[in-house]
């Protein structure tokens, strides 16, 4: 089976670019037309290994020009269904990229590929090995597709006839996976490659929540754990609803207990204080409680400066991570931002009180309206003073619950506001502040007896000694 | 007292009056108090307090030499014979020698590094005081070594005082150990070198973190600016300022000085070795996109004394490390005055320190002396710049003439009688007899051949009968390339930052970054610069994270591709898949070895402080790192390369550097020796031989390059980064060596560890070479391997860690 192809196939081809002089034809891409699309088949609509082209070959193709091209990828199996096209669809990105002289950018509609003229050199002449090749590496990979056969398309007409199909396709798609939730699923994925470094953190992998690192959906820990249900992503079955709220499992708790070590045994996936989801430590964003307006601020790892605790990302992320549960500080991807289910235990983004500006920007999309311009930013509020009148000027939901506190006791507003100016004073005075309190010398207590030496303008150095 | 600490302080009462307080007898305990850290068990290690992580070590990685040397001539009992198993008047033998002269050695190099360290850090000390933070970029640990061995979490420069007293406690512990009469076993000579290469990497980290946080040099910057390298970038026509060595101390005021009295456009102010990087990294922190290093770097070592021959230089200043010794010498011939900066390096000069700045300067441009020995840093920074402009005019009216004439290159060709003398003499073996040859009939082809891989070390010279300046006949006559010399280097970029290795977590994981490569020793590669650019093109090319530093991150800068670019300018400088780093000069080494610990501490929160062997065990059994010092392997690199050791790290040594003749290796076959605890429940479990040695030699690049990828593997990859591992072991051996590797069956688990486009194949191969059980509608592996996969494992040599234990 071992199949000579007229080219090489490996992980070092990936980042190879194909510049215009190199290259010897371009397909589909900004200037051109063309798609990728895997679609499931039935068992007996498919020729396992065929290869069709609509269109000319790449020999028939003129050296320097652009052609449409499209790509469809039919997949068959017992395990096949149409929730697992997408993946074995991106895959096409990987796969053509590991392939020597053949360039593969974005996607779906969007796909921009290359041919090298070294490839051409070498013997590369049609499309058909390229697709033998990319169907191998399919069903090396995911072994559930039993079958599968390529047709490719360069012909512009054809292309064109099938686009508006192709288009609702992807956009079923995607509502499907917008449309899909927590409650609509019994089976959850858990994912354990990280532990390879983080010893003892466990991914829950749920249609609200994307794994921590961002590259494992709900629809990937699908597909994985059924091409190999005991391999590092596998099924949690969801077990009993312990509280929908805070996202609380039976069946979660189970697979905490054990994948954990029995480290920890309950996990909350939508919540921030009581029994967090663990990281490992590669998360996108780092969420901060401030006491002080008990609100929850996010930063970001490309936020250099500090947030207004004082505080910058690398301080606050060492404080969590390595798979242990802290409460009062959670690790996680960018995207969790987008989930509906975002931090539902606690408030949601009525609890969210701060975040960088770019980090902002980058989400604003999905915080509710009303709520979007009540989060601040670094320009808003750098300090806890600010962050505080920012909050009340806004008039921030979180401000409700300050009330709500304080009405027992009308006196405590004046000691909290002490409180929590003293860090960010601290923070600028720091070195000032022993000195004047040491120094009364009236006083006479403490033993302290001061030398000043050389003192005629400036002092150069200060012996300090304890009376004997 | 609790509230009294060090630093400056205003008082309301005292106008104009501000006090520093720069040292509080006591404050060392009350440093300890205030830590909340939780402390590891070994904070502050003695001798002997590592001593069992060594022999685990060692019990599974043997120790092994191949003596250059059997005699003892350490003291006038001997000399002493050790060859045939005898012993010693002390009665010590030939392995326990070998060890105690490696661990000596070791020792040089740590204390050249720390050495260096405490310099800077008395001259910091006394400049910023010793409540100076200490800043090195985004980090909630910012000295992981020094946190990892001695449980101090320094914040100030003062806090690394107490850091260094301790190091210099080792030191001195260790070189009384080397006394006749004592060690007798190898293995614990062995545990003394690891522990020196340990306290190495505390040294190192001491001595860049002082100079990142006051010298404003770039603080974790995953884009710092592109210096310019190479003998060609200098510009003879200006006056030339040459620095060479490792301390950029004194430098610092040379620029500051230029710059002040407008000399930086007027003089050419280049560097070799190390310094020349940190003088690149000067006043370089912050976002200003346009900022232009402010000196030019010429090379490593190996440039030297092709740069002094060269004439070019006006005034030579030296600090310390690796100088020429025969500097003063060869610099008086061209009437180049020398400036000695530091006490490790004074060529028996006279100290000027306390005199008159124009008496000085008169003396030198009289050539009443040959150099000064000038301890007062102010003094260098004003003395060089102005003597280089006098100098140059001086010397230009003098008409010093450095290289031959062609007449001269002619007569010195031909006086060649082809005794072959010099080729033994070379350290590389070059063909200068051949090249003589062509070159009497006018063919200098040759010696431009030479040029490249020569380390300019001038041993040829002394052995040559006819007294033919060798060097010169070199230099001369590939002045054409000399002057295309002219390549990229990034200034050190310092510490990787925590949250670029947060953000790289996930390709480390998936293994789409398969492992770190770190380029580290000297020059002297057995095939030029060259030899550098393939083994980091074929790595980056494969998505390794390749990090450079001192002599490997230059001469990487002085190859180019087919598109005249270095891989400098062609891969990006970020900790990243792909990325390629220099870290700075030798010992920001230091960085590497610190980011090994922050993957510890950043994915498993692994205890930093005081916790250095679980943290070493992490890094045996987790992170895919492997150092290569393709050139020679000074006593610095050796005590570099030992501290890898003990944190698990394998180095890879090419044929100069295999020269100690020490290797430590462990034997694949010996079934017992890979078995590790499950720190799970303390059951054992059976590990692949990864990495299979902690040092050893190649002779080839050919052989070096699947090693590489080979030795990235770990026992705890999950099965997408074994995949992607095996795939680059495999291909690399395919591609350089054209067979299979006899042992990549060794390492699959399970069909998933298997390179996806070959997975087919392989399990064929499997099936009918290796006995193994397929189930081929599944592809399944039915039986076979001797290991399971299972990510959740967490494989350990440490028994106390088990759960159960």
């Amino acid at each position: 089976m071992a199949e000579e192809y007229p080219f090489e196939i490996s992980p070092m081809f990936e980042g190879e670019r194909i510049r215009k002089d190199g290259m010897f034809v371009e397909l589909s891409g900004p200037k051109s037309k063309g798609y990728e699309l895997v679609r499931a088949t039935p068992m007996d609509e498919i020729e396992d290994g065929k290869f069709t082209l609509i269109g000319p070959d790449l020999s028939e193709m003129e050296e320097g020009s652009r052609y449409p091209f499209a790509m469809i990828y039919k997949i068959a199996g017992e395990l096949v269904e149409e929730d697992l096209e997408s993946i074995v669809e991106r895959r096409n990105h990987d796969f053509q990229n590991y392939i020597q002289g053949l360039m593969h950018l974005n996607q779906r509609y969007d796909v921009w590929i290359r041919v090298s003229k070294d490839a051409v050199g070498k013997g590369l002449t049609s499309f058909e090995p390229i697709a033998q090749a990319v169907m191998m590496l399919f069903k090396n990979e995911l072994p559930f597709i039993e079958k599968v056969e390529a047709v490719y398309v360069t012909d512009l007409a054809e292309i064109e006839k099938e686009m508006d199909n192709v288009k609702a396709i992807y956009k079923s798609r995607d509502d499907r996976t917008r449309d899909l939730h927590d409650e609509d699923v019994d089976t959850f994925y858990g994912c354990s490659l990280c532990q390879s470094f983080a010893p003892s953190n466990v991914c829950v992998i749920t249609p609200d929540r994307i794994s921590l690192c961002g590259a494992i959906n709900w629809f990937d820990g699908r597909a994985a754990a059924k091409v190999d249900p005991e391999g590092p992503q596998f099924a949690i079955p969801k077990g009993d609803v312990v509280d929908a709220e805070s996202g609380e499992y039976s069946g979660v708790n189970e697979i905490a207990k054990s994948l954990s070590s029995g480290e920890y045994d309950r996990i909350k996936l939508h919540s921030f204080f009581e029994y967090p989801h663990t990281s490992c430590g590669c998360f996108e964003v780092v969420g901060f409680y401030i006491p002080e307006v008990d609100g929850i601020g996010w930063v970001d790892r490309d936020y250099a400066g500090t947030a207004p605790n004082g505080l910058p990302f690398s301080t606050m992320a060492g404080q969590t991570g390595g798979g242990k549960q802290v409460a009062g500080f959670l690790g996680v991807g960018i995207n969790y931002f987008r989930s509906p289910k975002f931090i539902q235990s606690d408030g949601g983004w009525d609890r969210v009180v701060w975040m960088p500006k770019h980090l902002k920007d980058r989400v604003l999309s999905d915080i509710p309206a009303d709520i979007a311009d009540k989060v601040a930013t670094e320009e808003d509020a750098p300090d806890l003073d600010s962050l505080r009148s920012f909050l009340t000027d806004k008039g921030h939901p979180i401000v409700e619950r300050w009330e709500a506190e304080e009405e027992p006791e009308a006196e405590e507003e004046v000691q909290e506001e002490a409180t929590f100016a003293a860090p960010a004073m601290m923070q600028a005075a720091m070195p000032m502040q022993g000195m004047p309190m040491m120094m009364p010398p009236s006083s006479g207590t403490g033993g302290v007896k001061i030398i000043l030496k050389n003192a005629k303008v400036s002092i150069d150095k200060v012996i300090i000694q304890k009376k004997e | 007292m609790s509230e009294l600490t060090t630093g400056s302080f205003s008082i309301g009462d005292l106008e104009n009056v501000q006090i520093t307080i720069n040292n509080i007898v006591g404050a060392i305990d009350k440093q300890m108090e205030k830590s909340d850290e939780e402390m590891g068990p070994t904070p502050k290690p003695g001798v002997s307090s590592l001593r069992d992580w060594d022999h685990t070590i060692f019990e599974r990685y043997n120790p092994i030499y191949t003596p250059m040397c059997d005699q003892c001539c350490y003291c006038t009992f001997g000399p002493c014979d050790l060859s045939g198993n005898k012993e010693g008047a002390c009665g010590i033998n030939l392995e326990a020698h070998n060890a105690r002269e490696f661990m000596l050695r070791v020792m040089t190099g740590a204390a050249a590094h720390s050495g260096h360290g405490r310099h800077l850090l008395h001259h910091m000390i006394d400049l910023y005081g010793k409540d100076y933070p200490l800043d090195v970029g985004p980090t909630n640990i910012i000295a992981p070594n020094v946190q990892a061995v001695t449980g101090i979490k320094p914040e100030t420069l003062g806090d690394l005082d107490i850091v260094l007293n301790y190091v210099e406690e080792q030191l001195t512990q260790l070189l009384a150990a080397v006394h006749a009469g004592q060690e007798g076993a190898a293995i614990d000579f062995e545990s003394k070198a690891m522990h020196g290469g340990m306290i190495d990497h505390v040294g190192m980290e001491v001595s860049d973190i002082v100079q990142i946080s006051c010298l404003g040099f770039p603080k974790s910057d995953a884009n710092p600016p592109l210096a310019d390298i190479g003998m060609g970038c200098i510009d003879p026509s200006k006056p030339n300022l040459i620095v060479i060595g490792h301390n950029v101390a004194a430098v610092t005021d040379i620029i500051d000085y230029m710059e002040d009295n407008d000399l930086s456009d007027k003089i050419e102010l280049g560097g070799l070795c190390c310094t020349a990087l940190d003088m690149t990294r000067y006043k370089m922190d912050g976002s200003a996109e346009d900022q232009v290093p402010k000196a030019k770097i010429i090379g490593s070592l190996a440039k030297e004394l092709k740069m002094i021959r060269s004439g070019a230089p006006d005034v030579i200043v030296v600090d310390e490390q690796c100088i020429r010794a025969d500097v003063l010498p060869e610099a008086q011939k061209l009437m180049i005055p020398v400036i000695t900066t530091n006490d490790k390096v004074m060529y028996g000069l006279k100290d000027r320190s306390n005199d008159d700045v124009e008496d000085i300067l008169a003396d030198l441009t009289s050539g009443k002396e040959p150099g000064a020995l000038l301890l007062d840093f102010e003094k260098v920074g004003e003395i060089a710049p102005r003597l280089a402009m006098m100098m140059s005019e001086i010397r230009k009216q003098k008409g010093i003439k450095a290289l031959p004439t062609e007449e001269e290159l002619k007569d010195q060709v031909d006086k060649c009688v082809h005794c072959l003398a010099c080729e033994i003499a070379c350290p590389d073996n070059l063909p200068i007899s051949e090249a003589m040859k062509l070159a009497k009939e006018g063919d200098f082809t040759k010696f431009e051949w030479i040029h490249d891989k020569c380390i300019g070390c001038g041993r040829c010279e002394f052995a040559c009968p006819k007294d033919i300046d060798i060097v010169n006949v070199i230099e001369k006559s590939s002045q054409k390339l000399i002057r295309n010399e002219i390549g990229k280097v990034r200034a050190g970029r310092g510490p990787i930052s925590d949250p670029e290795i947060r953000e790289e977590g996930v390709n480390l994981v998936l293994g789409t970054t398969p492992g770190i490569v770190a380029m580290v020793g000297c020059s002297n590669y057995p095939d030029g610069t060259k030899d550098l650019f393939d083994i980091a093109k074929e790595m980056l090319q494969r998505n390794y994270i390749v990090v450079v530093s001192g002599c490997s991150a230059m001469d990487l800068g002085m190859y180019k591709d087919e598109d005249g670019l270095t891989l400098y300018e062609k891969y990006p400088a970020k900790f990243k898949s792909g990325g390629l780093i220099n870290v700075g000069s030798c010992v920001s080494n230091a960085h590497i070895t610190a980011a090994v610990i922050k993957v510890a501490a950043i994915f498993a929160q692994k205890q930093v402080s005081g916790n250095y062997e679980e943290l070493a065990d992490y890094s045996l059994n987790r992170v895919g790192a492997v150092g290569v010092a393709w050139g020679a392997y000074s006593q610095k690199a050796a005590s570099i390369g030992t501290g890898c050791s003990r944190l698990g790290i394998p180095v890879i040594l090419g044929p100069h550097g295999s020269k100690y003749r020490r290797a430590l290796i462990a034997k694949p076959y010996e079934d017992q020796k890979w078995n590790v605890y499950d720190a799970r429940d303390g059951s054992e479990m059976k590990i692949p031989a990864a990495p299979e040695f902690l040092l050893t030699t190649c002779e080839t690049i050919e052989e070096m390059m699947p090693m590489l990828a080979k030795s990235c593997i770990r026992p705890s990859d999950n099965n997408m980064g074994r995949m992607i591992k095996l795939t680059h072991y495999i291909e690399l051996s395919q591609k350089y060596l054209g067979v299979m590797p006899d042992d990549w069956q060794n390492y699959v688990r399970m069909e998933t560890d298997l390179p996806l486009a070959k997975r087919q194949e392989l399990l064929k191969i499997l099936e009918e070479e290796h006995g193994w059980e397929i189930d081929w509608k599944r592809k399944k592996i039915l039986s076979g391997p001797v290991m399971k996969s299972d990510v959740s494992a967490q494989p350990t040599n440490l028994k106390r860690l088990c759960k159960e234990a």
